[in-house]
């Protein structure tokens, strides 16, 4: 099989698998009782029956199920994600604006926590059982349990209260005029923090994945013709160890996008971030959902695409895995 | 002879001149600066028509005006857009003539052709309370640009009170061409509502970074000449409750504005020297938090038991210990925040068990084998925190004296579905706010033609008494204040003595300022109001 083939067979399962995801995320959504008219004339304090069936009406809220569904369906097909029952504007908009936001503090944060993990994931299981393992596993393990939203507060009171380094929200500075790079560097001082707290959850996973992955390897047959050749330790691991090592971390991260969109919701909210995480629960608690069934498909899109990404690194990292 | 300068006596002179002068320059207006203020959720909408919420109902108010202006806690009438206005002799005729010169934001001249489509076309049919408040409007007439004409079928002596910014906002007309006026979702989609707001207001959209902040510029075109003072106005939307707390201890934010923050954070804030906390207001909003009950099914049907359940619950404790004194006992229908309507003579259920137990053993409800009289299910109303500490408190309490409680937690979807559609419900905690007058804000929940499904905020109890069916119809129609006035006292002496809900607390809507602000507290619904006087000290 030629690689072309192998993602071409990749790409067709992927479609399915949407069309599954958007099937089974309308049924669910549907399920819960109640729906966005009653929150829109709730909101307002008060709002009599006749408010709310017209609000129904013109929304297509009073159609029963099969047809509603038959309408999103139609819609996704014309790749149209609908117009939002709340903020009453094109879907595809409101996500527009606020993913950019969220891929910018995701990529960062994934890209620190494989750059760091790796690193020391390889340093640890080459000090295996020395102090430097020791203390590499144990701040790991805590770093691991810690909770997201209870480090980004402590983030904030220490580096931005205490210490007056870093805001303690948003993602740029509000209502000053600044050129292009310092506009760059002021997002990048603003996304210091919420990027950190999102991304130690993940080194501490890289490293202990990396650094398991790496005892495995170093005790293989390869490695050790590797020694007899007279290649210094460092050469093995890192040329070497490292590359079969990564698999295992590859594959975790393309598990993990979806993992890490859920982890941003959170991040999103203590700093402020403006970015499609506070969008979903938003339009979750307002029921607004034409709003959440589009951030939940552009959401399986991300993480299905990302997949795809992984399998062709795969072939890459392991050319048996494409043949 | 010494001739010379008593210097003692010129630096005392000089110190008092200075204490004098200090305060003068603190009350002089400062032009210029930008205000910011920090609140969660994002506005889902620039206008109030799309919804009265309070994010919405904070920002559109800077933007779009009303034909009045409101002045002091009482809301007396002031000239806004309508610079004076007459009522006919039969109380049936009311004509506002417009202030000359004003222009929409983007430039076109404001008419009196605006006020007639603003009220026909847009706030009566989709406005919360649009109904409520021009349901009585036969014709609306324009005899010229600055002359409009509103005629009733029968007099409504609350007619001024709904020309308030957050109720019945002026929309410019020629931004609505096109729109299918019939269709509530492309009413709700126009432009001016949902992104490109055009108003006659003192603040301009500037700049709206969705998820992150609004930025709203001085409109150098304001029909009050020198007016606002302040350069901008911004919103920054700060999701997490802490992180508003701390962007006001560092003074990146000037303002936290009613629920902005929670209550245990005000508490906190409220004692650091540059921060000032204020329950002024608010007073014209009239917050009344009550325990809803189903008045469908026995037990709940025996007044004895509602009377019995309202003693049983320590409205002291709950202002204090769930809402850090903001707030006071809950007492009728009508708050008595709104001096004009409440009636003085009644007073809040004292705590009684044991009259309570009492009133339950004589409605039947004797303890069992296993201690409890009954069993009835409570439905948390999820606004929060302090709302879920509340229920359970009740629980406590009603499980003292043998009154089972059986909590069930939804969202809020899921929670307004089980009370105003199905019925499912015994009991939850609510609150309603009074509006601008009993008429508009509180008959709605207890008269009988409103127990109708679907709907929030409606007669969701089942109360029926045709008394006070009678009285609140007579007091929608009545233009003698001192009659009016009686009526309200009877229908709120009967709802106080049958306990449709019971009534816990009278809350309180809490803002927050950096004492560099001044000006914001101006009437009954300050944060609702434009802010064109609004400044900050350098």
């Amino acid at each position: 099989m030629s690689r072309l083939t192998f993602f071409a067979l990749r790409i067709a399962q992927a479609v399915p698998a949407i069309l599954a995801i958007a099937t089974l995320n309308f049924l669910l959504l549907h399920l819960a009782p109640g729906d966005a008219a009653d929150i829109i004339v709730a909101s307002s304090g008060h709002g009599s029956p006749e408010l709310v069936a017209e609000l129904r009406r013109s929304y297509g809220l009073d159609q029963p199920l099969h047809v509603q569904f038959l309408v999103y369906v139609g819609r996704l097909l014309s790749l149209d994600l609908g117009t939002s029952l709340v903020f009453n504007r094109p879907v595809i908009e409101l996500i527009g604006e606020r993913l950019g936001a969220t891929l910018i503090v995701m990529l960062t944060a994934i890209g620190l926590a494989v750059l760091i993990g790796l690193v020391l994931g390889i340093v640890a299981a080459l000090r295996h059982r020395g102090w430097l393992d020791a203390f590499v596993s144990v701040a790991a393990l805590i770093v691991y349990a810690t909770p997201q939203f209870w480090l980004g507060l402590m983030l904030i009171v220490f580096f931005s209260i205490t210490l007056d380094l870093f805001p303690s929200g948003g993602m740029r500075t509000i209502g000053v005029e600044l050129g292009p790079l310092a506009s760059v560097l002021d997002v990048a001082r603003h996304l210091i923090l919420p990027a950190t707290t999102l991304g130690l959850f993940y080194v501490a996973v890289y490293t202990r994945l990396m650094r398991t992955s790496m005892l495995d390897i170093m005790t293989l047959d390869y490695i050790k013709t590797a020694r007899a050749k007279g290649l210094s330790e460092l050469r093995i691991a890192f040329t070497h160890a490292a590359r079969n090592a990564l698999l295992p971390v590859v594959t975790l991260m393309g598990v993990q996008i979806g993992h890490l969109l859920g982890g941003s919701i959170l991040v999103e909210t203590v700093f402020g971030w403006p970015g499609l995480g506070r969008l979903v629960l938003d339009a979750l608690l307002q029921r607004d959902l034409v709003l959440l069934l589009g951030i939940l498909f552009v959401s399986s899109v991300v993480v299905v695409v990302t997949n795809l990404l992984v399998d062709l690194l795969y072939g890459i990292l392991d050319p048996r895995l494409a043949s | 002879m010494k001739t010379g300068v008593n210097l003692p006596a010129l630096v005392v002179a000089l110190g008092a001149a200075m204490a004098i002068v200090q305060p003068l320059q603190a009350q002089t207006p400062v032009k210029g600066g930008s205000l910011t203020y920090a609140y969660h959720p994002e506005p889902n909408a620039m206008s109030t028509i799309a919804t009265t919420a309070v994010p919405v109902s904070l920002i559109a108010t800077k933007i779009y005006e009303s034909l009045l202006q409101w002045e002091g806690a009482e809301m007396r009438p002031v000239p806004g857009l309508a610079e004076s206005w007459t009522r006919s002799e039969d109380g049936k005729t009311w004509t506002f003539k417009l202030r000359a010169g004003v222009k929409w934001h983007d430039g076109a001249p404001f008419t009196s052709e605006d006020v007639k489509f603003s009220i026909e076309g847009i706030v009566r049919p989709y406005h919360a309370r649009g109904r409520a408040m021009f349901g009585d409007v036969e014709a609306i007439e324009t005899p010229d640009a600055t002359t409009v004409s509103f005629k009733l079928k029968a007099p409504v002596p609350y007619f001024l009170k709904a020309f308030q910014s957050s109720e019945t906002p002026i929309m410019p007309k020629h931004k609505f061409q096109g729109i299918d006026l019939t269709q509530a979702a492309a009413v709700r989609g126009a432009e001016v509502l949902t992104r490109q707001p055009v108003g006659t207001g003192p603040f301009k959209l500037k700049e709206w970074q969705r998820g992150s902040h609004i930025i709203l510029e001085r409109n150098p075109d304001y029909w009050r000449e020198g007016r606002p003072y302040l350069d901008q106005l911004i919103l920054r939307v700060l999701p997490d409750g802490a992180a508003r707390a701390i962007a006001m201890e560092k003074g990146e934010v000037d303002l936290a504005p009613q629920g902005a923050l929670p209550e245990a954070e005000i508490q906190r804030l409220s004692k650091l020297a540059h921060l000032e906390a204020s329950i002024a207001g608010s007073e014209a909003l009239g917050p009344n938090m009550w325990l809803e009950l189903n008045l469908r099914e026995p037990p709940l049907s025996d007044v004895r038991v509602r009377q019995a359940i309202s003693m049983l619950l320590d409205r002291k404790r709950i202002i204090d210990v769930i809402w850090y004194g903001y707030g006071k006992p809950g007492i009728g229908p009508i708050v008595s925040s709104d001096p004009n309507h409440f009636n003085k003579a009644l007073k809040p259920y004292a705590y009684d068990p044991r009259k309570a137990a009492e009133l339950l053993d004589q409605a039947g409800y004797k303890r069992g084998s296993d201690g409890v009289r009954f069993k009835i299910t409570q439905h948390m109303v999820p606004y929060g925190e302090s709302w879920t500490r509340l229920g359970e408190y009740v629980k406590q309490e009603l499980g003292k004296q043998g009154i089972a409680v059986e909590t069930k937690s939804t969202d809020l979807a899921g929670w307004l579905k089980a009370i105003y559609t199905d019925w499912d419900f015994h009991m939850t905690s609510t609150f309603q706010h009074n509006y601008a007058d009993p008429s508009i804000g509180v008959a709605r929940a207890y008269l009988s033609e409103n127990i109708k499904r679907g709907g929030t905020a409606m007669n969701s109890m089942a109360y029926k008494n045709p008394r006070v069916d009678q009285l609140f119809a007579l007091a929608a129609r009545e233009l003698d204040p001192v009659k009016r006035k009686a009526q309200f006292d009877e229908v709120q002496q009967i709802i106080h003595d049958e306990q449709p809900v019971i009534y816990l607390v009278e809350m309180q809507w809490v803002h927050l300022w950096n004492k560099r602000v001044n000006g914001l507290i101006t009437n009954g619904v300050s944060m609702y109001s434009g802010w064109d006087g609004v400044w900050k000290a350098r």
